[in-house]
């Protein structure tokens, strides 16, 4: 298997022009944990002309919502949610400048759309690897919504975290190539 | 997942102690290792790079939950809770001995805060709430002991069940019409329930008895035992065999090994339904055990 390559976030338009999908990244720096309650009050504000809580732009979100830190961790198991819950708010935020978003599972296509349009990627991170992935987290922050519990919008510090480029911004999309590349043919 | 007492009478404090080892020890921290056993077999036989690294790291975490008491997933899905007990047994109680344990592992950081109110959404904090845990019993007077199985199915996996009523003429010649239904199920689910899947195929009865058979299907069957029904038997290796020439692979990202069993599990009907079910996500979610990771 390649080598895994060693990203920075956030991410730039840059970074993003050399990733296809298939490739697997390690990242390093700050990203956003929330799922379908924060995404619902996101795009409420937008809605609403009011502000939010962080500025997206250039920003990555990973779909996840942790159980409970132990004493002295930063936060319990971190492994991704199902994706397709966003899919009615990914558009919204990816035309507000989102570019990076982590889960698992394929995106419907007016978030595969909006990738392309906006240059976006879509990663996954291993599903079923919740313990595994919390060790790549260093530091967790409730940075709005507190009420939602394991739902809050939180800032998260990672030190190579790994994922797997599913949607690239050229219309890349592993899960479609994977299958067409193992599917026994009748 | 289950326990066996042998003694005619349980008293509660034995009960309460049992349940907090059972959930402890085998629902939240590990998978059950006939789940294992095939994810080790599945890793030998793939021949992608990418769906053997999945494998491997994805039997890493459990190892390391298991070492660091920490839960396999932070997805506890909905608890059910299947009872078999008999003439000489009691349940009085356990319901609330559950809903207390579940309640103390939430505090303890072992699952993560997941039921809402149904109208709100507002989390209730501590997985307590109206309907948690399901109960699903079966009294067998002849039974000597009490069994209790605990599934966590985690709800990524919910998102790709289906289920439809067939018509006897949509079913076809060797159940052609449901097979191509099951199919087309696993292929929309694709990698969101967390592959390599157990399948659940619950058939007959109504809607609400399909739909349980589905997950009682994969919740209460080791995945690696073969069905004593020989047609039935026959029927999952089938199946298996179709979903797993799908390429989806583990993680979605390619691969043989889209699914480790199949169960399927019928009931007389007089129309024929179909609840299909995803299994994976056990323990607390997906793949991870079942009965349930």
């Amino acid at each position: 298997m390649a080598q895994a390559k060693k990203i920075t976030l956030p991410l730039t338009d840059e970074t993003l022009k050399d990733l296809r999908a298939g490739d697997n990244l390690l990242l390093t720096g700050v990203m956003y944990q929330g799922r379908d309650a924060a995404h619902k009050r996101i795009v409420e504000a937008l809605d609403q002309g009011r502000p939010l809580p962080i500025d997206l732009k250039g920003q990555t979100i990973f779909f996840m919502g942790p159980s409970p830190a132990r004493p002295g961790k930063p936060i319990g198991a971190a492994g991704p949610t199902t994706s397709i819950r966003m899919d009615s708010y990914s558009p919204r935020l990816i035309a507000e400048g989102l570019k990076g978003m982590i889960g698992k599972g394929m995106r419907t296509k007016p978030v595969k759309d909006a990738m392309v349009k906006y240059k976006a990627i879509y990663m996954a991170a291993i599903g079923g690897a919740g313990a595994l992935l919390s060790k790549s987290i260093k530091k967790a922050e409730v940075v709005a919504y507190e009420d939602l519990g394991p739902e809050a919008l939180r800032r998260l510090e990672v030190k190579d975290f790994p994922v797997t480029v599913i949607n690239d911004i050229y219309g890349g999309d592993l899960y479609e190539e994977g299958k067409a590349k193992y599917q026994v043919k009748a | 997942m289950a326990i066996l007492s042998e003694k005619s009478v349980i008293d509660k404090q034995f009960l309460k102690e049992q349940m907090s080892l059972l959930l402890r020890e085998k629902c939240y921290t590990t998978i059950s290792p006939d789940v294992i056993y095939l994810m080790k077999k599945s890793y030998e036989e793939e021949t992608s790079d990418s769906a053997k690294e999945m494998l491997k790291t994805m039997i890493g975490n459990v190892r390391m939950a298991e070492n660091r008491k920490k839960p396999v997933c932070q997805s506890p899905g909905f608890p059910t809770v299947y009872i078999r007990w008999g003439k000489g047994t009691d349940i009085a109680g356990l319901k609330d001995i559950l809903k207390e344990e579940i309640v103390n592992d939430t505090k303890d950081g072992f699952l993560r805060p997941s039921m809402v109110h149904p109208r709100t959404r507002k989390n209730t904090g501590d997985n307590s709430g109206v309907g948690v845990p399901n109960m699903e019993l079966e009294y067998d007077p002849a039974l000597d002991f009490m069994e209790i199985l605990i599934s966590f199915k985690g709800c990524g996996a919910e998102l790709g069940n289906a289920i439809k009523i067939f018509t006897p003429a949509q079913i076809g010649k060797e159940a052609k019409g449901i097979k191509e239904f099951v199919i087309d199920t696993v292929i929309k689910a694709g990698g969101k329930p967390c592959p390599p899947i157990a399948l659940g195929i619950g058939i007959g009865g109504q809607m609400d008895i399909a739909a349980k058979l589905s997950r009682r299907a994969v919740s209460v069957r080791k995945w690696t035992d073969h069905n004593p029904d020989p047609e039935i038997a026959r029927m999952e290796e089938e199946i298996l065999g179709m979903i797993n020439q799908l390429g989806i692979g583990p993680g979605g990202v390619g691969g043989k090994t889209t699914a480790l069993a199949v169960r399927y599990l019928p009931s007389s009907g007089e129309l024929s339904l179909l609840g299909c079910k995803e299994g994976w996500d056990e323990n607390l979610s997906h793949w991870e055990d079942r009965v349930s990771f």
